[in-house]
């Protein structure tokens, strides 16, 4: 509980170095904070080629599907890549000056969490320009959904950012875990496409049911399942709790060892 | 009022001979991971009280920057207890978080955010941080325009009016000009005056002369001599010609 109260203190340190990010990632470039938008908008550009000429999915709206699967993914695989490594990046300021390190892993996970809310602008405009539909009822669990993808999100980097002190390799392993793992989730096809033998793997990914019930949201346009919600917040807590506990573990040393 | 307790403490650092930090090196040379460990402190006890200003002296090694980084809270002590009272302010790293494409105004906001101020509490200090690091128009220029000695003053200004109850220096009054460096110590000195501890590494005696209420000679990672600032000083700098000769 004491932790939870110093993180609170130095909520000004966290929300600075999450501006400091926002603002400075794209200081210098000419199209600056536009990269935001135009890096995810190129990566679905490519993806609709694939999936909806080459590869056909067979899916009504197939944007609609790809995209409000897609940028919630982006949001997961970014805070977990980036923040695999945000303790080593920062193995000066740990080494140097005191404050709860937990903030940096809370900085990457809230930074790429603001790109996500900032990039729902592209998925309003997919779903108005494919002429999809919109239930008020629906997008009213949105945030809900989103707070629990942010705790599974948080709880990952981590556990990943504590581990990759001791264990550098993690940094790569992550990157090729993360590969394979956009394509154990359903975001470029319906669950219902999978074969038999695969079905558990994807019960067991936590990311299913949270991309589950941002696609019963925004492209079924329904009321997300109450078996996905449960499951969802199961998991995003149960790793939260691992991923806090681990860390605070590992992060006694963390100064001597980087 | 005591703010700073140390009590027995012990520290030791592991000290790797060769270590495998990558998969490969630790699969094909499983032994490569021995290390010993070295103790840095071997029972180190003081105490600390309010408005005082220690200076810690001793060899390159001796430890002294250990302890500072355990009463920062970095490092933890492997046996023994540190019991702090009130916020730390470290002159050990300065400029944390400086971001070289924002501007001297903004890095003060990230900065002092480290130091677990809050956004009210740097509002009140911005005009006096601005105002002692002479840095004038400049503050709102980007910092990677500055030269280092206008990095340096930045960077300090920020520590040094943190408002801390204890302030920690290690070897660092080497910023700026014979000016700057004269202001400094006179803000050290204000600052103690109005209750802060100061704990002070330096191996500048006429520095710790200045500031210090009393020296810790430390030695081999225990404490040597402890007591009034002259005569610590001077069995230290004799210690130091006797074993030159």
């Amino acid at each position: 509980m004491g932790r939870i109260r110093e993180l609170v203190e130095y909520r000004e340190m966290t929300a600075s170095l999450v501006r400091r990010e926002l603002r400075g990632k794209y200081k210098g470039s000419i199209l600056g904070f536009l990269w935001t938008f135009i890096n995810p908008l190129c990566q679905i550009v490519i993806y609709t080629v694939v999936f909806s000429m080459i590869m056909r999915s067979g899916l009504e709206n197939f944007n609609i599907y790809m995209i409000s699967g897609m940028i919630p993914w982006f949001f997961f695989s970014g805070s977990v890549l980036q923040g695999a490594g945000c303790i080593r990046a920062h193995a000066n300021m740990v080494k140097k000056i005191y404050f709860p390190r937990e903030v940096l892993p809370i900085v990457v996970t809230t930074f790429q969490f603001i790109n996500m809310l900032l990039s729902f602008i592209f998925i309003i405009a997919v779903v108005i320009v494919e002429k999809g539909q919109f239930n008020p009822a629906a997008w009213g669990y949105l945030p809900l959904v989103m707070l629990i993808e942010y705790m599974l999100a948080l709880g990952l980097s981590l556990l990943i950012s504590a581990c990759t002190v001791y264990f550098r390799d993690l940094e790569h392993i992550t990157s090729v875990m993360m590969m394979a793992w956009i394509y154990l989730t359903p975001i470029f096809y319906p669950i219902k496409t999978i074969p038999e033998y695969l079905l558990p793997v994807f019960c067991w990914n936590p990311m299913t049911p949270v991309i589950e019930m941002y696609h019963s949201i925004i492209y079924y346009a329904v009321v997300p399942d109450l078996a996905d919600l449960v499951q969802a917040a199961f998991s995003a807590i149960a790793f939260l709790i691992l991923g806090s506990l681990v860390f605070r573990k590992l992060e006694e040393n963390f100064a001597e060892e980087l | 009022m005591t703010t700073i307790s140390v009590c027995a403490v012990k520290k030791n650092f592991k000290v790797y001979f060769d270590k495998g930090n990558m998969l490969k090196e630790r699969i094909l040379f499983p032994n490569r991971n021995h290390y010993e460990r070295r103790e840095v402190l071997r029972g180190i006890s003081f105490a600390c009280q309010r408005g005082e200003a220690v200076g810690l002296i001793g060899k390159n090694g001796c430890g002294k920057s250990t302890i500072l980084k355990l009463l920062s809270r970095i490092l933890r002590p492997n046996e023994g207890t540190i019991t702090v009272n009130g916020r730390v302010s470290s002159l050990i790293e300065l400029g944390a978080g400086f971001h070289m494409d924002m501007t001297g105004r903004e890095n003060i906001y990230i900065n002092a955010a480290i130091f677990g101020l809050k956004r009210k509490e740097i509002n009140a200090r911005l005009d006096a941080i601005i105002r002692f690091s002479e840095l004038g128009e400049y503050i709102d220029n980007p910092v990677r325009t500055y030269s280092s000695g206008m990095y340096m003053r930045l960077a300090f200004s920020v520590a040094i009016n943190v408002d801390a109850d204890i302030l920690l220096v290690d070897e660092i009054l080497a910023v700026g000009d014979v000016n700057f460096r004269k202001k400094c110590f006179d803000k050290l000195k204000e600052i103690k005056a109005s209750g802060t501890t100061i704990v002070i590494v330096s191996h500048s005696m006429e520095q710790l002369y200045e500031i210090c209420d009393r020296l810790i000679w430390i030695d081999n990672g225990l404490i040597r001599m402890e007591g009034d600032t002259r005569r610590t000083a001077e069995a230290y700098l004799n210690e130091m010609k006797n074993e030159r000769d």
